[in-house]
Formats: structure tokens, sequence, C-alpha cells
């Protein structure tokens, strides 16, 4: 199994109906829970970079969709958060009001390929049919989890 | 989803793809920093050829109006009178000399610089203006019949056409020079259709190199002003001539002999041409005056011996297809070396170099048949000594013994000959070397490179003086839609990435984001700086050569951004072929 199928399968971070009512606090909640794996070596400076990467520019990939993302030294290896906002949602920015998926990937500086690869394998997980739909309604963590899993695969 | 929204995203989606197949295309059939300079010596090479062309066209029309014939010069000299032998040749040297001096006021402020010192010893900018003063003149010395060679303007204009389009595509030094190389090969391929003499001619002579990366272009550029040449005239072997053969093994002998006499001749005869030059100046006369009596000296020796007039090629053939009365090719030897200082000594625009074949063809003639008559199985054909003896006279006066045995090989296709030519070449060369050690190229750059007259001076060996100034930027926040579009309009492998105060912060890689073309979502998503490289090698202006290769032998790449140590701005870039080509430079820069 490649590297972003297997970060898809066993996401470093997964919270499932976050309470969030904006989009600092969304960010903040799913660093929180990613900053407890081994692979974040620096967690303030791994949400920082977050923070700052999504000033810059915009992170939404869909009306419902976010993907902040930082290339940093804070982590040794590619990371992955992801949360489903509980409706209606947080906005992220003007034209994206309502995002409840959010893909937080914290990649390490030297790793440019392996960034790309991750960022670009979630773009094409949520084209998968059905995906991003079951993914807003999974009732469970484990169907939640298994609809990573079954688009990962392919 | 809307059926608007579906639409565009189909089109998003088309338009990637389309992206992606330019992208693969252009990186299949992309050309690298070596093929361009190959590219760009074809056109030096086709421009070259057709400068020459014209200057021959006007030469002869200068001829046809002086001597109201349309044959060759020597031929039409023997048509005139007495007193017409002397006038066109007078004529034409006081006309040549009122081109140099009205041409002065043009160029004034422009320095001297011939192509030579141009690609030597300068900067690679061959000046327009004198140098088309000087070929104007020259039309007029040659085509009066003056005892000059008509391929050192054609050169010189070949050299011109091509500085002129690397300075409007702003090449960097190393890169104009090797243009400049090429024009000159093509100017030598075009006057004498040797494609690789010309070549050698630039890479022996002016470079002091053979190294490919110098050579290549030379030989692109002199192929294609060759087959324009043979495309749009009847160009074909210069010189016809018997099957030459080595009848015995014995006759090595007299070539090495012949080799000891043309290596002790061709000093002499580039030293006498000095002397003409430092006599002719110590008259103190006008520059018309001058030139003017020039051509009034090969004039009067026309008159009994019109074979001393032109570049002497019609006596060449001659004497190559032979049989000769010794005493009569005395004569001319004779007096051809007094004319030829008589022209160049006052001054007259054009080459000696094919002069220079003429002097040897004489002496192998000489040689041979002296030989022959005493000792018959020495020296078989004189003819063929004749022709051995242009390559050797050539090889001691130029100092190029490569150039001279692929020259000769090539304008008379005579295989045969090429045993005798190359050890009397090389026995030549090592003879002349020993008496005098300048040759019929080096005093004058020796010269001007004591003087410091040619101006700027070869780069000293620091990146910045390899810089080209303003490479493709993209900023920290440019989109990743934008970043392809950027690969696709310049031809680079890595975009720089600056800040809004310019300063250097890394390069994306082509290579990173090619998997990802087609990604629609990533075309809005990523930026720049999500995929930049911080730790992309970087060199500072002040850091030597040496610094820069040792970076380029450490990463694969084709270019190095050039990054002020102080402020981290970006000052512009290096590329490794302008590097290559300046280490290849320093290793051949003449010494004051």
């Amino acid at each position: 199994m490649d590297l972003p199928s297997q970060l898809l399968a066993n996401p470093d971070a997964l919270i499932l109906d976050l309470v969030a009512n904006s989009r600092e606090a969304a960010l903040c909640a799913l660093h929180a829970q990613l900053a407890t794996s081994p692979a974040v070596k620096d967690a303030p400076q791994l949400l920082h970079g977050i923070l700052e990467r999504a000033m810059l520019a915009p992170v939404c990939i869909a009306p419902e969709v976010a993907l902040p993302h930082a290339r940093t030294t804070a982590v040794e290896r590619v990371v992955l958060g992801v949360a489903r906002i509980a409706p209606p949602g947080v906005g992220f920015d003007a034209e994206h009001p309502h995002v409840r998926l959010v893909f937080m990937v914290g990649t390490p500086k030297n790793q440019v390929e392996e960034y790309l690869l991750s960022v670009a394998a979630i773009t094409r997980l949520l084209k998968v049919e059905g995906v991003r739909t079951g993914l807003l309604t999974a009732p469970t963590e484990a169907e939640f989890r298994a609809l990573l899993a079954r688009g990962a695969k392919r | 989803m809307s059926v608007a929204s579906e639409s565009r995203d189909l089109l998003v989606k088309r338009l990637q793809r389309l992206l992606r197949w330019r992208l693969w295309i252009q990186e299949r059939l992309q050309l690298s920093e070596w093929q361009v300079t190959l590219l760009w010596a074809a056109l030096a090479g086709f421009l070259g050829s057709l400068s020459s062309l014209l200057f021959s066209a006007l030469a002869e029309g200068v001829h046809e109006v002086l001597t109201g014939s349309s044959a060759g010069v020597v031929e039409s000299m023997r048509h005139l009178p007495w007193w017409g032998r002397i006038l066109v040749p007078t004529l034409g040297g006081a006309a040549a000399g009122l081109v140099l001096l009205y041409g002065q006021r043009l160029t004034r402020a422009q320095s001297s610089t011939d192509y030579m010192e141009a690609i030597a010893i300068g900067n690679g900018r061959v000046p327009v203006r004198a140098s088309l003063v000087k070929s104007a003149a020259a039309l007029f010395s040659i085509g009066s019949g003056g005892s000059i060679g008509r391929e050192g303007p054609m050169v010189q204009l070949a050299a011109v056409v091509a500085s002129l389009v690397g300075r409007w595509r702003l090449f960097t030094g190393p890169q104009l020079r090797l243009l400049v190389a090429c024009g000159a090969a093509a100017g030598i391929a075009s006057a004498y259709n040797a494609p690789i003499a010309g070549s050698f001619f630039v890479a022996e002579i002016i470079l002091g190199s053979i190294a490919m990366e110098s050579l290549g272009p030379l030989a692109v550029s002199a192929v294609v002003a060759t087959l324009t040449i043979r495309v749009l005239t009847s160009a074909q072997v210069l010189y016809k001539v018997p099957a030459f053969q080595l009848n015995s093994p014995w006759e090595m002998g007299p070539y090495v002999l012949l080799g000891l006499v043309t290596g002790s001749l061709a000093p002499a005869f580039l030293r006498s041409l000095k002397q003409s030059e430092e006599f002719f100046i110590s008259l103190k006369l006008p520059l018309v005056a001058r030139l003017a009596l020039g051509g009034l000296l090969v004039g009067v020796m026309a008159i009994h011996v019109p074979e001393v007039c032109g570049n002497g090629y019609s006596v060449v053939v001659q004497i190559l297809n032979g049989p000769m009365v010794w005493k009569v090719l005395l004569g001319y030897f004779a007096c051809k070396w007094l004319a030829t200082m008589a022209s160049f000594g006052s001054g007259a625009p054009g080459g000696v170099f094919t002069p220079s074949l003429f002097m040897g063809a004489c002496v192998g003639y000489l040689f041979g048949a002296a030989v022959h008559s005493v000792w018959p199985a020495g020296a078989m054909d004189p003819g063929a000594f004749a022709l051995v003896g242009m390559g050797s006279f050539l090889a001691a006066a130029s100092r190029a013994p490569v150039m001279a045995i692929i020259m000769l090989f090539e304008m008379t296709l005579s295989y045969d000959i090429i045993l005798p030519l190359m050890l009397c070449s090389v026995i030549a060369y090592y003879t002349s070397k020993g008496i005098q050690g300048a040759s019929l190229y080096s005093e004058s750059l020796k010269r001007k490179a004591a003087s410091g007259e040619s101006t700027p001076p070869m780069p000293a060996g620091e990146v910045q003086d390899l810089m080209k100034a303003n490479p493709p930027v993209i900023p920290p926040t440019a989109r990743f839609a934008k970043i392809a579009q950027m690969f696709l309009s310049v031809r680079v492998n890595n975009l720089y990435v600056c800040d809004a105060e310019g300063r250097f912060q890394g390069a994306v890689s082509l290579h990173d984001i090619k998997p990802y073309l087609g990604e629609i979502d990533l075309a809005e998503l990523v930026i720049a700086g999500d995929i930049l490289r911080e730790d992309f090698p970087r060199i500072g202006p002040y850091q030597t050569l040496s610094d820069a290769l040792g970076l380029f032998l450490s990463h694969p790449v084709e270019r190095l951004p050039v990054v002020d140590p102080q402020t981290g701005k970006l000052r512009g870039s290096v590329a490794k072929t302008d590097l290559l080509l300046a280490l290849v430079e320093k290793r051949r820069k003449p010494t004051a």
C-alpha cells in the first residue's frame, strides 16, 4: 500500500461531528488531536504553519470540503487529520461558508513529492462516487473509516 | 451541481488535459541549452554564407566596373593595356583609402576590434560600422586586383552578422563569443567551400581549443554555410587537381625537405609583410596616397606579370595542373611576394590567407621540379609537391597544421596525397615555430592584449561575469495553473520563487509537478509556496567559476540562481553551458 493509501486508511487523527463556530476553532480542535501523533515534533509550529498557509490562499477544494495544509519542519513524516464538522459547518472564506469536511495535512519541509502525492490522493478520494456524501452522512466512525479506506484502495 | 458548473468543470478538465499533453510533447521535444546553441550556430552559418555571397557579388561588380570585364582578375588584367594595368590597382587603392578616410568619421567612436579580437580577447561585440567601412574599402582593393585575399572581409562580415544576432538576443559573453566564432567559421567555409577547415580554422587559430563545447557549434555553422553556398551557387571543389599519388616511399625524403623549406620561408614571408607595413607607415603619406601607392606598385608589376593581381587562385590552379616552366614560376613567386608586400604593407584591407596558398604552391612546385631534375624517382610529379607545399606553407604561416591539412584535403579532395601532406605540414609547423614565435594571426592579438585596446576584457572568473539578469520568476502565491502556464511559456526546468522584495525563496521544479497536471482541484489549491524547494542550490555573484562548477557537478541543474549573500535578493542566473564555455576560454586565454 502506498503512502497516501496508508494515510487515508489510518489517519493520525479523526473527529466526527466536531462542534465549532469558526474556521480557527475547527482547525485548533483537529490540530489538538493531530498533535498527539508521535510524528508531530512541534505542535505549535504545525498549527502556525497551517494557519499561515490558510491566510495566504484558499484551501477549500469543494463547497463543503477544506484541505488545510503546510510543509513544515514540525513533522517528521506526512501526517493527516480528518474532521467532520456538525451542521451547518463553518465558514473558511466568503465562497465556502459551510465547510463540513476538513482534511488537515502536515508534510516535512523537504518532501515536495510526498506532499503533492498526499494532497492529490485526497482530492481524488473525494471524486469517487458516493464517498463525499457518505463521509458527510456516515453514522459511525467505523463506517467513516471504511469509506476512507475504500476510496484509498481505488 | 448546476449545469453551468458542470460545463465549467468539463472545460477546465479539457484545458488541463490539453496542458498536460502540451507539456508532455514539449518535454520530449524540449531543446537543451546545447541544442539551442546549435540552432543559433546554424542561423549564424546561414546568415554568414549570405553575407559572403553578397560580398563576392559586390567585389565582382566593382571589378567589372573598373576593368570592363567579368572574367577572373588575372584574365581581366591581361586584356587591359599597360597603362590600364597600372591605373586600375592605383585607382582601386585610392578608392579604398577614400572609403577608409571618410569612414573614419562614422567609426570614430568605435574600436578597431576585428572578429578575432572579439572572440579571443574581447566580449564578442564586433563593431558594425567599422566592419562595414573596412569591408567596403576591401571591395575596391580586391575588385581592382590588389594582391590580397577576399576571405578576410568575408569572414569579418559573417562575424558581424553573428555578433548582431547575439546582441539582439542578449547573449552572455561566452555565448556571444561562440556565436561570433560560428560566424567566422561560416565565413571561411563559404570562402573555400570547406566546412571542416572552416570549423578547425576558428577552433585551432582563434579559440585555441577543439573541445566539443565549441567545435560542435562551429561545425554546424560551417556545414549550414557550405550547404547554403552549394544550393545558391554552383560551387564545387575549389581546386580541381589531377589524381596525385605517392609514387614511391622514397618520395617521402624530398617531402621532409620540403617541410623544412616551407617552414623556413613562411616566417620570412610574414616578417616581410610586417616590414613592408612599417616601411609604408614610415613614408608618412596620407592614407589615400599610401593605398594608391600600394596599388601603383602592384600595377607596375602587372604590366609584365598580371598573375600578381588578385588572390592568386587561377595561377594556383595552373600550377597544380602543370606543367610549368620553372623560370616563369620563379618570376611569379618573386613578383607575387613583392605584390603582396605592397598591397598588405600599404594597408589595403583584405586577407593574406589565399596569397599564402599561392606562395606554398610556387615553393612546392619549384622544389619538386628541382628534385625531379636531379633525381626523377624522388619527385615524379612536381604538381603533387605544389599541393603539399600549399598545405605546409599554410601550416607554417598560420601555425594551425590540423586546419591546413584538412583544408588542403577539402579544397582538392585528393586523398592519395594525405601522407606526405601530413608529414610535410607538421615538419613545416615545427620548423616555423622554431624560427619565429608569432604566426599570421597571433601577432596583432598579442599586441592588442598587451595594450589593453580590446574592451572589455574576458571574464575574470567570477559568477557575475557570466550572469544573465531577469530570469523567469513567480511569487510564492502563484497558483498551480499559473505555474504550469509559466513552464509552457519559458524554456526552463525550474522556476525561481521570489517574495515581493525580490528575495529568493527557492525553486519550483517541473519534475515535481509534472504528474499532477491533470488534477483540476490542485490547479486552484496548490500555490508555489507549497511546492517550492527551499534547499535549491544557489550561488553568490562574487563566487568563483570553480565554485559554480562544483555546484553544477553536485546538482543536476542547467542553471543556478545568483543570489546576493547580503540581501538575499535574486540577481540573475548562470547557465552551465556558459560556465563550460568560459572555462574552455580561460584555458586558452592569450598572454600579453
